[in-house]
């Protein structure tokens, strides 16, 4: 059953079309990441689910009710900020309780939820602060606090980590999954950065350019990228993309030849990630070491090829300046139509097993 | 030949000599025929002259502090009525009038002397007279019984015509009519007297002109001006300045005042002689004295009268056709002999202020003219209080230097061990960059301070001080001399003022704040626009705007009066009762003050995130709870300091009621600031009194900013 149907959604700022048609079925239960680079549109689609912003054209329903002109309070959604858009005059408990004190809830139940929250989220002991005597990390849980109190259906994280460190983002991800497991509601989750994606989410929502690019389990996402930008912005090292050709049974590009798949046909791009690939005395693909990203034994080099940039995995010692060969670990070949917009093929998914 | 002669004698050394300097009052053609004459002046004698016009309200009191401190003119002018007070305060020098006596009208010499000893050059007579448009009076009123069969066949209230306009509401104009019921401003004691029967007549009859709309209410001389010029004013009592203002098209002639019939006296101006003083500091008496009678007499005179219609005291003047041609001349010379020359001395100075509360008091309605003299004296007694008694400083001397020594042994207690060089060896330096700061801090507040204090102890009469201790300050906190409910005391005073600035500042928030919500709406368009207009009252400088809603409030031809009637509302009499004075003044005010406000309230609502109405609209809040739970409390850092500068603003905001409600009713809408301002510069000069005044407010405001301080400690620390 879905929590969250968006059906044709559009919005535009002036002449600027932010959200082009969106189709989109959110789960119950499901922690539902929207990811894809600055203006993609994934904030924006957030803030029209909250009803912050009413869309041009589409339908959103909760539950299979249209809810466009519900106004935000009525839509039982909670949203933590960026920001966290804390209230600075008051204490973590007045912040906790303002939501429902406004729903009029009586006084001792909003003490119990306070308390319950503030235990779960460790902040019993600075409910009597206010947020300028908190750290990031502390601010951030009171914003999540403020929203597990009110125990809406719907949970909306607007880039909720982008304003910490990395130890503590790190550290927060892992309490967001917790979260997640434990009450077992539905999230919705926007963020740039794919690794939030990758480890937060049940399905994982890639946008460009205003787009739903792709949606699935993240693995399916990182192993099955519809297209080239999918599969260029999942995953680190990026993959590589070389622009090849079908010559018999072979692929040939610009100083490289790779056995050719069946699918493969005519001009296409290979892609082929950084992983799969490894630097060593031999292989189709030959160039100059330009830069090194050593992460102890071994890590990523970052060669010059007659191709183009190709990214690639050591072990060992390798030079800046060397030149060497770059070995596909058996089949690895993502193909994509030369335009990008279109997967052909992927590696056997048993490969992975 | 005695000019010549003179010229003759500065010629040889006057080279070097410095201008002359004359300070005077006079405007347009007044002002060129004196700048000719300062002109010919120097062009016979080669003696410099220069000429500085100065404001007339502030004239009397800048000679009389200018002078002594050697700072004044060589000569100036100024009407006669002030003379004892010049001769006492010794600004200014003796002339030789008496031996040319013969040559001016007599009572233009016999205003000039003061026991006996004549000072300074008569110049010009000044006295009223009844104008009469000639197209709509055929024979103008000899008596008053004719005057009052005339009005009501040219009044008009409907149309706002009337039979006669003047200033009712100034005792100069009063006095004639005073005097025509046989009225005696001073008693055989010399002493003012004003509950008198004759006081109540000629109340009387002012107040049955008004009551039958036959006169103008709340006339100022503008106003009477712009009628006579309409048409809408068929008779003007003036003086001859009012001939210099009347337009070109307007047929007029100028009688004597008429006689009051039931006296069959006639009703006798007050008459005013402006003569050219020789200041007795001035270090070129021989040079001043020929100046000043260079003006005064024969050709002199004539130019007077020819460019600047003076009515010549000179008598060689009339010789001279182009004046014996100017009826305006001729028409006041005849008028001014049954004028009596306004008397010199300090009593006559302390009539008008009681009397034009009697005056503004009866014509409003608010006593009647049997109430109107009463009235009057009770005032003159609270102005012109008794002197206390002399206090002897020695136990002040004492308390003050055992503070001293107090304050320097605490000081000698909690020295450092370390010396001050030692512990600041960067001290000559740092010295250095503060003493700027400090000098002015010195001179532009610890001693006027100072000197504001220790005044508040002396009592001033008449140019002396005599030390009184804190009598001024029991006279003032006892109230003596009138009840707490009057508004001459202290504590009405006090209320007023909490009144006026908590409804100022409650206004000035809330509208403020509301335009600046107004502003921040996205839905708003030309935002800049507004913004600009809204801020426009705050730009344009506050006494303008005073004068500008003083006008719009007249009783008779103000805008807001006009409005009401269109709105088929009845118009207000806004200054005769204290909630509409004290109203008109608070619009004011506020129309002042908002935009502060506003430009406080839209920084800090722009400085509040979005994200919080966001968070608190998806938590359920409506339009109302965010405002009251996010706007209204983050707004308070910002507007606390602005409210609290705010209210010291307004509690001394003497702009806006000296200027639009001027106190009336009465004094009743008096704050205590313009209070101060009046017990120092329009109530007998009581400078020690006012300065009493003065160290209360600073104990007022003392307190606030206690207060204050404590609440804006509480808010930084929350």
């Amino acid at each position: 059953m879905s929590a969250v149907k968006l059906a044709g959604i559009r919005k535009s700022f002036g002449d600027n079309e932010i959200v082009k048609g969106v189709d989109l079925e959110i789960h119950t239960g499901e922690f539902l990441v929207m990811v894809g680079p600055s203006g993609c549109g994934k904030t924006t689609l957030l803030r029209l689910i909250a009803g912050l912003e009413q869309c041009d054209a589409g339908e959103i329903s909760f539950d299979g009710q249209r809810v466009n002109e519900v106004p935000p309070r009525d839509r039982d959604v909670g949203m933590v900020f960026q920001s966290y858009a804390l209230y600075p005059h008051l204490t973590v408990r007045e912040n906790l309780a303002f939501g429902l004190m406004l729903r009029k809830l009586p006084p001792a139940e909003i003490t119990t939820r306070v308390n319950e929250a503030a235990a779960l989220l460790e902040l019993s002991a600075l409910l009597d602060r206010k947020p300028k005597a908190l750290s990031g990390g502390q601010r951030q849980r009171v914003a999540m606090g403020r929203v597990i109190v009110r125990r809406p259906k719907l949970f909306l994280f607007d880039e909720p980590l982008s304003n910490l460190d990395t130890s503590l983002r790190v550290a927060m991800r892992g309490e967001l999954a917790r979260l997640h497991r434990r009450l077992g509601v539905t999230m919705l989750y926007v963020t740039h950065d794919q690794v939030e994606a990758m480890t937060l989410a049940s399905r994982v929502a890639v946008f460009n350019e205003g787009v739903l690019q792709q949606l699935g389990p993240p693995l399916e996402l990182y192993h099955r990228p519809a297209n080239r930008f999918v599969a260029t912005f999942l995953g680190s090292p990026s993959m590589n993309i070389l622009p090849a050709r079908r010559d018999g049974a072979l692929l040939k590009g610009e100083g490289f030849t790779l056995p050719a798949p069946a699918e493969a046909a005519g001009e296409l791009l290979v892609g082929l990630r950084p992983q799969e690939l490894r630097i060593g005395a031999e292989g189709p693909f030959s160039g100059e070491i330009e830069a090194v990203e050593r992460l102890g034994f071994d890590g990523f080099a970052f060669l010059k090829t007659a191709a183009g940039p190709l990214v690639a995995r050591f072990e060992g010692l390798v030079e800046v300046g060397q030149t060497v060969r770059v070995q596909p670990l058996g089949d690895a070949t993502h193909l994509f139509t030369p335009d990008g917009t279109k997967a052909l093929r992927h590696p056997p998914a048993e490969r992975k097993a | 030949m005695k000019v010549a002669a003179l010229a003759l004698v500065l010629c040889t050394g006057s080279a070097s000599a410095a201008p002359l300097k004359l300070w005077h009052a006079y405007r347009g053609g007044e002002e060129q025929a004196l700048q000719q004459l300062a002109k010919e002046f120097t062009a016979q004698t080669g003696q410099e002259v220069e000429l500085l016009a100065v404001p007339y309200d502030a004239f009397s009191s800048k000679i009389t502090s200018a002078i002594p401190h050697n700072a004044g003119p060589d000569l100036f002018i100024f009407a006669h009525e002030r003379l004892r007070q010049f001769v006492r305060l010794g600004v200014v020098s003796p002339s030789e009038l008496p031996k040319f006596s013969a040559g001016y009208l007599k009572p233009a010499v016999d205003a000039l002397e003061v026991d006996g000893v004549h000072y300074g050059w008569p110049l010009s007579l000044k006295c009223l007279a009844l104008f009469h448009n000639r197209k709509l009076v055929e024979v103008p009123p000899q008596s008053t019984a004719q005057l009052l069969e005339l009005l009501p066949t040219l009044s008009n209230a409907e149309q706002n015509r009337f039979g006669l306009a003047y200033e009712a509401g100034d005792f100069y104009f009063h006095a004639p009519i005073l005097f025509g019921f046989a009225g005696q401003l001073f008693g055989p004691d010399g002493k003012s007297q004003f509950d008198t029967p004759e006081m109540a007549a000629s109340l009387g009859f002012i107040r049955q002109m008004q009551d039958a709309r036959w006169i103008p209410q709340e006339a100022s001389g503008a106003l009477v001006k712009s009628l006579f010029n309409d048409g809408r004013a068929a008779m003007v009592i003036s003086g001859p300045w009012f001939a210099g203002e009347i337009d070109a098209k307007v047929d007029y002639a100028i009688t004597a005042l008429p006689t009051v019939s039931q006296t069959g006296l006639p009703m006798r101006p007050f008459l005013g002689v402006e003569a050219a003083f020789v200041s007795s500091k001035s270090t070129q008496q021989a040079q001043a004295q020929a100046l000043a009678k260079f003006l005064s007499d024969g050709p002199g005179a004539v130019t007077r009268a020819v460019l600047g219609r003076q009515i010549p005291a000179a008598l060689a003047a009339y010789e001279d056709p182009k004046v014996q041609d100017d009826f305006v001349i001729s028409s006041f010379r005849k008028a001014a002999l049954q004028a009596t020359p306004t008397p010199n001395t300090l009593e006559m100075t302390r009539v008008w202020e009681p009397m034009k509360l009697s005056l503004r008091a009866v014509l409003q309605g608010l006593a009647t003219p049997q109430e109107g003299g009463a009235l009057a004296e009770r005032r003159y007694r609270a102005l012109h209080r008794e002197a206390p008694a002399d206090a002897s400083a020695l136990p002040y001397l004492l308390v003050f230097g055992v503070g001293l020594v107090a304050t320097g042994g605490l000081a000698w207690k909690r020295r450092t061990k370390v010396s001050f060089g030692r512990k600041y060896p960067e001290a000559a330096r740092g010295i250095l960059y503060v003493a700027p700061a400090a000098a002015g801090l010195l001179v532009l507040v610890i001693i006027p301070f100072a000197v504001g204090i220790s005044l508040s102890l002396f009592h001033h009469d008449a140019g002396t001080y005599r030390f009184v201790g804190l009598a001024n300050f029991f006279d003032i906190l006892a109230s003596r001399g009138y009840s707490i409910t009057e508004p001459l005391s202290f504590y009405f005073t006090l209320v007023v003022t909490l009144l006026w600035t908590g409804v100022n500042v409650v206004l000035h928030v809330s509208v403020g704040l509301a335009l600046a919500l107004l502003l921040k709406s996205p839905l708003l368009r030309l935002r800049g626009v507004f913004r600009v207009l809204l801020i426009i009252p705050w730009a344009v400088p506050n006494y303008i705007t005073a004068l500008m809603w003083k006008g719009m409030f007249h009783r008779q031809f103000g805008a807001v009066n006009a409005l009401l009637d269109a709105l088929g509302i009845e118009p207000v009499s806004w200054f005769t009762h204290f909630a509409t004075s004290f109203a008109a003044n608070v619009i004011t005010n506020t129309w002042l003050g908002f935009p502060f406000m506003m430009v406080v309230s839209l920084g800090a609502l722009q400085s509040i995130p979005q994200d919080l109405y966001e968070a608190a609209e998806v938590d359920g809040a409506s339009k109302w709870t965010q405002f009251r739970h996010i706007t209204l409390p983050l707004l308070r850092p910002a507007l606390l300091p602005a409210i609290i500068l705010g209210s010291v603003w307004t509690f001394n905001m003497f702009n806006v009621i000296y200027l639009v409600s001027g106190g009336e009713p009465g004094g009743a809408t008096d704050i205590l600031v313009s209070e101060a301002f009046r017990w120092a510069f329009q109530r007998n000069e009581q400078y020690g009194f006012a300065a009493a005044y003065s160290v209360l407010i600073f104990f007022v405001l003392l307190g606030w900013s206690s207060i204050t301080r404590r609440i804006s400690r509480e808010e930084a620390a929350g």
